[in-house]
């Protein structure tokens, strides 16, 4: 037997392909078949959650968590019924403005503490707490920020989000399961929120567009409707980035309302005095 | 925030990743020339020659995976196909075994191994058994020509 003893070709056990193009391509697939995924899932689910019953969503609501918010007589909101009261009245009449359909009820809750925050969630409660409701001006602002609380109860924007969450949670978990691998969940999530994000800045914006057609509608004009946006501004001047936030961009909110408040203007409400702790300007 | 640490990361491990990979294939094609003439064999009988005592002759290699391999294979995981970024892995692994088995028995004065085997370990860390390094060793039989009374 003879043997010989060659040089061994070099590249043979591996590929000549730079790791960086294999690398995208593969990025650009999982990614681009998350977005399509996560994108088909929130349509289909936000069309069919909108079909449960309000009356639904109230019961959900009320099984949930709202324990201490007992607006008949709970203690703790004894002492700001006449906050409670005027935040209530104001609901009401745009409520009526909005054109609410009839089986859906407003149920206003304040809340006492620093936060400058006000949402609206499951079964028509709107929180809105007193570090946001001293920073507002005048009545005309109140009404934009409680419009567009409303406008998302209207669009039955709480039950849309939960549902989407839900579904997407659940459909990822079927298909990841428990994954071989950290990594890839990671990217896969990433994905994820990110397109999670672009359906919420489309919900936001769809209520800042219900409420200005509200105010409007109740006071006749459009002027004070931006108050609420340079507060903002001001609270805030270094913003995230569009593409990882919740809410559109506050310059791009603000513009579009001036957009529209260019046509009327009119004298603005001020608020009840010796409400909020506020002195109105 | 965390997508920033992860692109971060990502390129660190890309960088020092590529700059270890070339480095070292250059050390082990350079080597591979130099001890080209030690001969090695895997079967199990050596050829007929003059006599010669036989010892165990070892070498292994630990390399480690970083971050941008990690993310590459688990992505393929995802999808399927082959794992580019643990080809080279494994073969630079391989390919050092060998060659510090050749090392060995050039220490010892041989220059025939025969019986070369190769055995491969993963060593992973934590529970989602995510492979952490590879270990390659390569073990044979190298013949040692006996000292002339």
């Amino acid at each position: 037997m003879s043997y010989q003893n060659p040089q061994i070709p070099d590249g043979v056990n591996y590929s000549q392909d730079h790791p960086l193009k294999d690398f995208f391509l593969m990025l650009l697939v999982v990614a681009g078949s998350t977005a399509a995924l996560v994108a088909l899932l929130f349509m289909l689910s936000g069309y069919l959650v909108s079909f449960i019953p309000f009356s639904t969503e109230v019961a959900l609501a009320d099984s949930l968590v709202f324990a201490e918010d007992n607006t008949e007589g709970g203690d703790v909101n004894q002492a700001h019924l006449p906050e409670q009261k005027y935040l209530q009245q104001l609901a009401a009449q745009l409520a009526v403005a909005q054109q609410l359909p009839d089986d859906m009820s407003i149920t206003v809750h304040y809340v006492d503490d620093d936060t400058v925050n006000a949402f609206a969630t499951l079964g028509g409660h709107i929180y809105m707490h007193r570090g946001l409701l001293e920073k507002l001006p005048h009545e005309n602002a109140l009404a934009m920020v409680m419009a567009h609380e409303i406008a998302h109860i209207k669009h039955r924007d709480p039950i849309i989000a939960a549902g989407r969450g839900f579904t997407i949670i659940l459909a990822l978990g079927s298909i990841l399961g428990m994954g071989n691998s950290d990594f890839s969940q990671q990217i896969v999530s990433h994905t994820t929120s990110l397109t999670s994000l672009a359906f919420s800045r489309d919900q936001e914006q769809q209520a800042d567009a219900e409420a200005a057609d509200t105010l409007m509608q109740h006071y006749g004009h459009l002027s004070g409707s931006a108050a609420l946006f340079e507060i903002l501004q001001q609270e805030s001047p270094v913003e995230l980035p569009e593409f990882l936030s919740s809410h559109p961009v506050t310059n791009e909110r603000l513009q579009r309302l001036n957009e529209l408040s260019r046509l009327q203007s009119g004298a603005v409400t001020p608020l009840p005095t010796a409400l909020f702790g506020v002195s109105s300007q | 925030m965390d997508i920033i640490i992860f692109l971060v990361l990502l390129s660190v491990g890309y960088v020092f990743g590529r700059l270890a990979e070339s480095r070292h294939f250059n050390s082990i094609r350079e080597r591979e020339a130099r001890y080209q003439k030690i001969l090695c064999f895997s079967e199990r009988l050596p050829p007929p020659g003059p006599p010669a005592d036989t010892v165990l002759v070892s070498g292994s290699a630990v390399i480690a995976v970083d971050y941008f391999k990690m993310i590459a294979a688990s992505l393929r995981n995802l999808i399927g196909g082959r794992v580019h970024a643990f080809e080279t892995l494994v073969e630079r692994a391989r390919r050092e075994a060998i060659l510090r088995m050749k090392e060995d028995a050039i220490r010892r004065g041989a220059s025939l191994i025969v019986n070369v085997k190769l055995e491969t370990a993963s060593i992973t860390k934590g529970r989602k058994q995510q492979a952490h390094c590879v270990e390659v060793y390569a073990y044979g039989t190298a013949m040692v020509p006996a000292e002339k009374v």
